[in-house]
């Protein structure tokens, strides 16, 4: 579950501890220097920052923007409020409740287990609907689904006046009942922040962050995004149920407003602030925000007697007045959105930084890793593919047939039907029939990350790497995905493979950051981590040198033999794909023109129609 | 049958405003992507100018015209003040800074007008009726009926006939071919803004004549209906925008005329609900526009 021990748990252990320790520690301070009013203040802070916390793991790890998670928040917060308020209170505030649950009451704990049920159930159900939109990173359509869980948990609320209490009345405990002091608190909070660490630490983690950077890459490597989202959404809101709970129960009431779009943009503007895709970032947030909302406050009701100044006629008054907190929030969040949308710190992890200062020791270059020699050949049989889109006929009774260890070339002129025929062997396009098989196992019209993990990984003709990660991760992202999938091939070792590419000195920079060439070479690597059958390669040296191209194969031709797998190479170069090609496959519109060795191919005449025009052999 | 056609008409009258409000979000959309959760705040700022106005004595037929104004101007401001400075990026940052507007906007009204709302007077024939066999139709309705059909006309004219309604279809299907192929880009996203604008305008009119006040969480209802107007009707295809604001206007009236007591108070929700089941299983909305995935 966590590919290093040290630097996935021990770190982030101590370096959430470290988070919640400087956390409590600025809330305590100013409260001393401010005195007993600024008691409640902090206590919101230290909530606040649990459900902030809470929702970075959805937010942060997917890249879903999430209007959802207030709104789980009030299906939480009611839950407990319902379920906690004692029957002697409840028969005033609540005398017709639903299912006799005026005389059911239990203690708080219960009430929050009761809670966290029901939010868990409420994100199961919305997380299948995300998953069914194809929620993937900054989709439109999963924010609108999420928004629609505030909007309709907040009309429920509103309008079922005889569970909630109303719009105005809402639910409230007696008197000296609400929570008293905050160790309840503190222990959420440091619990919340390990296992937002943990979780991004861990491997659903890590696949969740990986097709936050690129979906459809991770879909090739092997991934399911639709698991790993849906597993963050859970723990997210399991973090976000408790920590609405003691908000209602420090407050000691709950109205619909509570959590809706005042409470959705604070949290949200503490969470970007910081820096969505870093827990350490969210916690800076909430600190940044909640002394800004405060310094807000205090100018707009005190105006500059606040700095002990005391302009008479201040010439701010215009500014400095009620209201002013959220004012500073939107101009907080648009100002954030205009210069750095990716907040103060971005993606920083102090226990990252603890690591790789004193945790890393010393990082000798790996051993070269060895070719595999003879495995069991796996053989791979794709035949009578069609495809028609309308009337047109892409894919005429293609097909091809590759052997691990071989390497296969697919060559055809433009239009030839070259990428539609990737796109069905890669699960992109279904044919419209025809049979594909890996390994006798048939695999038509199987989704991409199926075909992954049963031995068949693509390259991409422009470039799709895990941008936002380092060198190393976006290897060690098809490295987790192996060790699940691949067992029984020789999984090769992620430096290993990273210093074979040539990329060993760049292993820390960020994928995003890579030249052409070290990028091309890092998605080779990133394909052989995952121990495939087969490695298909989309035009490989597109935008390459002659030089350059042959190096390359060199090295496609290494990488591939240190897995045992077989080569599948799509090109329109002639020249190239038969200096390289055991056998080869030509198409032309849509269909195979012949099959055969590379000096079969060149000496054929059709073969020559094709590339050259009829008249050539005439 | 009766019931059915009073509802037709009813729906006819809602929906018209949420075509308007929805064909201003998707013309946004198309041009820069962008999911515009600001659009409910150019009613909110008509009002307080229409609020000002009356203060000022002015009749609705000085302030009407003055509302689409206001609204034009509102909508090039934002355009200018944030908009522009997040083209190009991503669907993340979009999203944000529109809903960070809405908030903004309704603050400074908090800050600096007040919180609670602010009545002015309603035209006093916004309530009246008259009958058409056993129908009773609202002369309200029969009017924004008719204006949305000119107003949608005109749209469609101008999108259909003019170079920048060219350059603006160009721009939704692909834009950066559109300006491959000339299209400045500046003018055709204010362009497009001061449309949005405008229909957003008319819309106002009508909503704030309704509702008789205005409010700084005035903008949120609109904009939840356009919103979801236009997602029905499937993000970037202005056709599906118009169809799904009479759908959504449709809807409500039917669910609110046949739901059982105790849930009619929750239509909205049940809206949202359907809404949210639609993506679900339809996450293109009603009227698909192709966008081929990339390899």
């Amino acid at each position: 579950m966590f590919p290093n021990f040290r630097r996935d748990v021990s770190f982030p252990i101590v370096g959430a501890v470290i988070l919640f320790a400087v956390l409590v520690a600025a809330g305590l301070t100013y409260q001393a220097i401010i005195g007993g009013s600024a008691e409640r203040l902090v206590t919101a802070m230290l909530i606040d920052a649990i459900i902030v916390v809470g929702i970075q793991i959805y937010i942060g790890n997917t890249g879903i923007l999430s209007f959802g998670h207030v709104g789980i928040g009030a299906i939480a917060g009611y839950a407990f409020a319902v379920f906690a308020i004692v029957p002697e209170r409840k028969a005033r505030v609540l005398p017709d409740a639903p299912f006799g649950l005026t005389d059911i009451s239990f203690s708080p704990t219960v009430a929050v287990i009761i809670a966290i049920a029901l939010a868990l159930a409420v994100a199961v159900i919305a997380g299948l609907g995300l998953a069914r939109s194809g929620a993937e990173s900054g989709a439109v359509s999963a924010t609108v689904i999420t928004l629609a869980l505030l909007f309709v948990t907040h009309e429920v609320a509103t309008n079922w006046n005889k569970l909630t209490g109303g719009e105005r009345a809402g639910l409230s405990f007696s008197i000296g009942t609400t929570l008293q002091g905050r160790v309840a608190i503190y222990v959420t909070l440091l619990l919340a922040i390990v296992v937002a660490r943990l979780y991004a630490q861990s491997r659903s983690g890590r696949l969740a962050v990986a097709a936050r950077e690129d979906n459809l890459a991770a879909r090739a490597m092997g991934i399911n995004p639709l698991v790993q989202q849906m597993a963050a959404l859970l723990i997210s809101a399991v973090i976000v149920a408790i920590g609405a709970s003691l908000r209602v129960y420090e407050l000691g009431t709950i109205v619909p407003n509570l959590f809706f779009f005042d409470y959705t943009m604070l949290t949200l503007v503490m969470l970007i602030v910081g820096g969505r895709n870093s827990v350490s970032g969210a916690v800076l947030g909430v600190v940044v925000i909640t002394l800004g909302r405060e310094l807000s406050r205090r100018l707009g009701t005190q105006g500059f007697e606040f700095f002990g100044i005391g302009l008479d006629e201040a010439p701010l008054d215009w500014v400095f007045r009620e209201g002013l907190p959220r004012v500073f929030l939107g101009l907080a969040m648009v100002g954030f959105m205009i210069k750095r949308p990716i907040g103060l710190i971005n993606d920083w992890e102090l226990d990252e930084w603890l690591y790789n200062k004193f945790g890393r020791g010393s990082d000798p270059l790996p051993k070269a890793l060895p070719e595999v020699g003879e495995m069991t050949p796996v053989k791979l049989r794709a035949s009578d593919i069609d495809v028609k889109f309308g009337g047109f006929q892409a894919l005429d009774g293609a097909g091809i047939e590759a052997e691990s260890g071989q390497i296969v070339g697919v060559i055809g002129p433009n239009g030839a039907g070259k990428t539609t025929f990737v796109n069905v062997i890669t699960g992109m396009v279904p044919p419209t029939s025809g049979t594909f098989s890996i390994d006798g196992k048939d695999v038509t019209a199987v989704p991409t990350f199926k075909l992954a993990r049963a031995g068949l990984v693509r390259t991409f003709q422009n470039l799709r790497l895990f941008g936002g990660l380092t060198v190393r991760e976006n290897v060690e992202v098809s490295a987790l995905v192996a060790a699940e999938h691949r067992q029984g091939r020789v999984l090769p070792d992620v430096d290993a493979m990273v210093a074979e590419a040539g990329l060993w000195e760049h292993r820390d920079r960020r994928a995003s950051e890579l030249d052409y060439g070290n990028s091309r070479r890092l998605e080779l690597a990133r394909a052989a981590a995952l121990a495939p059958s087969f490695l298909l390669l989309d035009e490989p040296t597109s935008g390459m040198s002659d030089t350059e191209s042959v190096t390359m194969i060199e090295q496609v031709r290494h990488m591939a033999a240190t897995v045992g797998a077989g080569v599948i190479v799509i090109d329109h170069d002639l020249a190239f794909i038969t200096g390289i090609s055991d056998t080869i496959t030509v198409l032309d519109q849509g269909a195979v023109v012949m099959s055969g060795t590379p000096d079969e191919v060149q000496a054929d005449p059709r073969v020559q129609a094709a590339y050259l025009g009829s008249a050539a052999i005439t | 049958m009766t019931e059915l056609l009073q509802n037709l008409i009813d729906g006819l009258g809602r929906g018209s405003i949420y075509a308007l409000l929805a064909l201003g979000i998707a013309v946004i959309f198309g041009v820069m992507h962008l999911l515009n959760f600001a659009h409910g705040e150019l009613i909110t700022i008509s009002g307080y100018a229409a609020y000002a106005m009356f203060q000022a004595d002015f009749s609705w037929y000085v302030v009407a015209p003055a509302i689409v104004l206001v609204s034009i101007a509102a909508s090039l401001v934002i355009e200018w003040v944030a908009f522009s400075r997040v083209r190009g990026a991503s669907d993340f940052t979009l999203l944000l800074t529109s809903f960070g507007i809405h908030f903004l906007v309704s603050s400074v009204f908090i800050l600096y007008v007040s919180a609670s709302k602010k009545q002015f007077p309603r035209p006093g024939w916004v309530t009246n009726t008259f009958a058409v066999g056993d129908l009773s139709i609202e002369v309200f309705d029969a009017v924004v009926i008719g204006v949305t059909l000119v107003t949608l006309l005109a749209t469609v004219a101008l999108l259909q006939r003019t170079m920048f309604g060219l350059a603006l279809r160009g721009a939704a299907e692909d834009f950066d071919t559109a300006r491959l192929m000339g299209v400045k880009s500046n003018s055709v996203i204010r362009g497009a803004f001061a449309l949005s604008g405008f229909l957003a305008g008319i819309a106002g009119i009508f909503w704030l004549m309704r509702a008789g006040n205005t409010a700084p969480s005035a903008g949120i209802s609109p904009m939840l209906s356009g919103v979801i107007a236009a997602l029905i009707g499937g993000m970037g295809s202005m056709r599906g925008a118009v169809l799904g604001g009479f759908v959504l206007g449709l809807a409500e009236v039917m669910l609110r005329s046949r739901l059982p007591d105790g849930i009619a108070p929750l239509t909205d929700g049940v809206v949202f609900l359907m809404i949210a089941l639609l993506f679900i299983f339809r996450p293109q909305g009603l009227i698909t526009v192709a966008r081929a995935e990339r390899v």
